[in-house]
């Protein structure tokens, strides 16, 4: 007869300290451990796109963590996300014009929202709203923007042709966008020498539904930033009649060169010295001089 | 015979096998209402095959986290995640090697141990007798073992992994000389109580528990009741369980996923 | 001596078996049996190894379905009682094993109490008290807490009988009681049959070999081989009823109904010599 209470006592230690380890587990080593146990409000938030962003993502506040990603949905017929944000309640001063931005942490991690407040004196309540958000910044655009020159445009609708004399082409090369207003519009399809005008002539290929330029427009050979890669720029005239497939745009500039570009802030003037109209890279004629 | 003919027999063998312990199966679940008037013997049985093997488990799961520390902590370095470590540790653990280590040694020790002494049961005569004192064996014998052993598993695997975690931090922590905070913060950010604890550790081993219980039960009371046959019928558990073990293991990570 | 209480007014036979067929493997056990076992007496049954008295006891206790053949117990057919009257019938049986059986984990007393445990309600004290009960009457009360490990084989035949009469049941099956038994041991066991048998009014079955011991102790005994009941009768008087069964079996011969020889081709052939130059 002891013998089976001996047995009942040690199995039921036996589960006990199973349970011990499972509760253990659950709390100590899991996300479990991050939440807090205090009650908490939430407030949604819009996101155009919200890249990688899961549900239990953490919110943070200047790097620390003040609530969770509630749930992520999408209303069919719209693009937008519609994001709910769990917040802790003792949080509840947060700003109604705070900024929500989708972060990464790290390199490769996974992403969280980061909350930026305003200056706003009322504070977001239970089922609130904020308004500024940011998306995530989706791999490709963040690489383009390290690659330089922001990508050429997709030539999704076929492309039509037209060229341009340039007397000095600096580093342009093959493949280099072509932008108007900064967007890009096209690309540069060829580089060639021509033997007898003694220039170069560039071939832009530009995305067919760029079809309302100008023909009177005026093309330039432009650096991105500082000593980014060139890129040629389209400035619209005023023409009434549009750029067709074959045209020639005649309204050139060519690329500055460093050294004419130093030498400008150096000495009122350049090197190879003579003041005529225009000074030195006045490029706005066909065949300037270097 | 043609040369194909033991090849086939074998197929059938073991298709035949695995149908017999499907219908054992049925017996056992039809018989548990009346083994629930047997609590005492389940209860004897949870202590021999959970408690009893507990000393295997925790060193077991003390010794492989620690071999999980040491071994991704150096392959980590090669990509500078050294900070990781906390969290693969745990990982690999909750999801893989917690439920499918532990069900193996379960099978080992509790399975064997299970299989041998029903086989004996049987080769003494005692199961006649119970059967001759109008008890059913399979509600006195089988079953409670059964229950014993789904209910010892998934207790024993969370031991393990506690274990196994402490052996990490042991290794990680104490010896690699990764920084404590890191260890947990990076472990307790990646890890998620459902995906890995419940969905990894529970659900995986009560079914690694049920099916070495099965087959273990199924091997002593189906056993020729010799000495030879208890012998070969311990060997066709371990055997059996761990097949079904990884193969079962396979199918649910990818259910589970 | 007052009848058990299921009587049946002319029905002197607990056990009667009728026409009992079993084939096993392709060999023929029984062959269209015929057997009665009268109420509260001894009867032994023994015949050459292997000619199927454990399995004819596991057609009592319905362990067993025969091919053809009628076997009641107490007026009841056992082969078409369903699960739970069969369980309910094994209750007024007592079996013992030819190694007894006991269950290992548990020590004597547990032993014995099992069925009470198993099947009845009863409060602790009683359960106590019948137990130890049993155990005195089997001479064994001071062992109550010994391992079955630890006992003789003796020892644990006597604790089996103990378990084995716990509920008081009507009919006693032993499988070969004697197997192994030192003289003294198997004395105890004799005289722990015969006083069982007369003072709890049991009907006992025997499965042995000891014809000296079956002397001693059976009131009638049965004689199988081939299948077939081939000699019965008092078993003092049973070696010299003349035929040729038991002038083998009890007069001690090599050869006769049951041959010395396993069957087997001819002699000269299987030396090599021609056929008929033996």
């Amino acid at each position: 007869m002891s013998q089976r209470k001996s047995y009942a006592v040690g199995t039921g230690l036996f589960i006990v300290l199973g349970f011990a380890a499972l509760a253990y587990l659950a709390t100590q080593t899991s996300s479990v451990a991050n939440s807090h146990q205090g009650s908490s409000y939430t407030i949604d938030a819009q996101f155009a796109n919200i890249g990688a962003l899961k549900e239990r993502a953490p919110v943070k506040v200047a790097g620390v963590r003040v609530g969770q990603v509630q749930s992520i949905t999408l209303e069919p017929g719209k693009d937008v996300a519609d994001v709910t944000l769990s917040i802790d309640k003792k949080y509840n001063e947060i700003p109604t014009d705070s900024v929500a931005t989708i972060y990464t942490s790290g390199l490769l991690g996974d992403q969280y929202v980061g909350l930026q407040f305003g200056g706003a004196k009322t504070y977001v309540a239970d089922g609130g709203h904020i308004g500024l958000t940011k998306s995530s910044a989706p791999l490709e655009e963040m690489l383009g923007k390290f690659l330089g020159s922001g990508g050429a445009a997709d030539a999704i609708g076929g492309t039509y042709s037209v060229r341009a004399d340039f007397t000095n082409v600096g580093t342009l090369s093959v493949g280099a966008p072509v932008k108007m207003a900064g967007v890009a519009i096209g690309s540069v399809a060829s580089i060639k020498a021509d033997p007898v005008k003694l220039d170069a002539t560039v071939t832009l290929a530009i995305d067919k539904k760029y079809n309302q330029i100008p023909d009177d427009s005026s093309v330039s050979i432009f650096t991105s930033g500082l000593i980014g890669s060139q890129y040629v720029a389209i400035q619209p005239g005023g023409s009434p009649n549009s750029l067709k497939d074959g045209d020639q745009l005649v309204l050139t500039q060519s690329a500055m060169q460093l050294e004419d570009l130093i030498g400008k802030f150096l000495v009122n003037g350049s090197p190879s010295g003579s003041n005529s109209a225009g000074g030195n890279s006045s490029p706005n004629t066909p065949a300037g001089k270097h | 015979m043609s040369a194909q003919m033991p090849h086939k027999s074998i197929v059938l063998q073991s298709l035949a096998q695995i149908g017999n312990c499907g219908l054992f199966l049925l017996r056992i679940l039809a018989a548990v209402p009346s083994s629930l008037r047997h609590v005492r013997e389940t209860v004897r049985q949870l202590w021999f095959v959970g408690a009893m093997s507990l000393t295997i488990i925790m060193t077991c799961g003390l010794f492989v986290g620690m071999v999980l520390g040491l071994q991704l902590y150096h392959v980590l370095a090669i990509f500078g995640g050294t900070s990781a470590t906390g969290s693969v540790v745990a990982l690999a653990i909750y999801r893989e090697l917690g439920p499918v280590v532990t069900a193996l040694l379960f099978a080992g020790r509790a399975g064997t141990s299970i299989t041998a002494e029903i086989g004996l049961m049987r080769a003494t005569d005692q199961i006649a007798a119970m059967e001759m004192m109008a008890v059913d064996p399979i509600a006195y014998v089988a079953a409670p073992r059964f229950l014993a052993g789904l209910i010892a598993m998934p207790l024993l695997c969370c031991v393990f992994c506690a274990m196994g975690i402490f052996g990490g931090h042991l290794v990680g922590v104490s010896w690699l000389g990764i920084d404590n905070g890191t260890f947990w913060s990076n472990m307790t950010s990646n890890v998620d109580v459902w995906d890995d604890i419940i969905n990894g550790v529970m659900w995986k081993s009560v079914a690694f528990g049920a099916v070495v219980s099965l087959i273990a039960v199924f091997q002593g009371y189906t056993t020729p009741p010799t000495s030879e046959g208890v012998a070969y019928a311990t060997t066709r558990t371990v055997v059996s369980s761990s097949i079904a073990i990884l193969a079962l293991d396979f199918v649910l990570t990818a259910f589970l996923m | 001596m007052t009848d058990t209480v299921q009587a049946k007014p002319d029905d002197r036979a607990l056990v009667r078996i009728r026409g009992l067929t079993t084939v096993l493997s392709g060999k023929t056990v029984f062959d269209a049996l015929d057997l009665d076992i009268p109420r509260g007496k001894v009867t032994a049954i023994m015949g050459p190894s292997g000619t199927g008295k454990t399995t004819l006891l596991k057609h009592i206790t319905g362990q067993m379905r025969s091919d053809k053949g009628e076997v009641r117990v107490d007026g009841l057919n056992v082969p078409e009682l369903p699960r739970d009257q069969l369980f309910g019938l094994r209750e007024r049986i007592g079996y013992l094993f030819q190694n007894s059986a006991l269950l290992t984990d548990f020590d004597v007393f547990e032993n014995v109490a099992f069925p009470l445990r198993q099947h009845t309600k009863l409060p602790e004290v009683l359960i106590r008290n019948i137990v130890l009960t049993k155990l005195q009457a089997v001479g064994l009360r001071g062992a109550a807490s010994l391992m079955p490990s630890e006992l003789s084989g003796g020892m644990a035949r006597r604790v089996a009988l103990a378990r084995a009469i716990v509920f008081d049941p009507m009919l006693i099956l032993y499988d070969e009681p004697f197997v192994g038994l030192d003289p003294i041991a198997l004395n105890q066991v004799l005289k722990l049959i015969r006083t069982l048998n007369d003072t709890l009014n049991i009907t006992s079955v025997l499965v042995a070999h000891e014809l000296a011991a079956i002397k001693e102790v059976a009131d009638h005994v049965y004689l199988i081989a081939n299948g077939k009941v081939v000699a019965q009768g008092d078993p003092k008087k049973i070696a010299d009823d003349g035929s040729p069964w038991t002038r083998q079996f009890f007069g001690g011969d090599a050869d006769g109904p049951v041959p010395f020889q396993y069957p087997a081709g001819d002699y000269a052939q299987a030396l090599g010599f021609k056929q008929g130059a033996a």
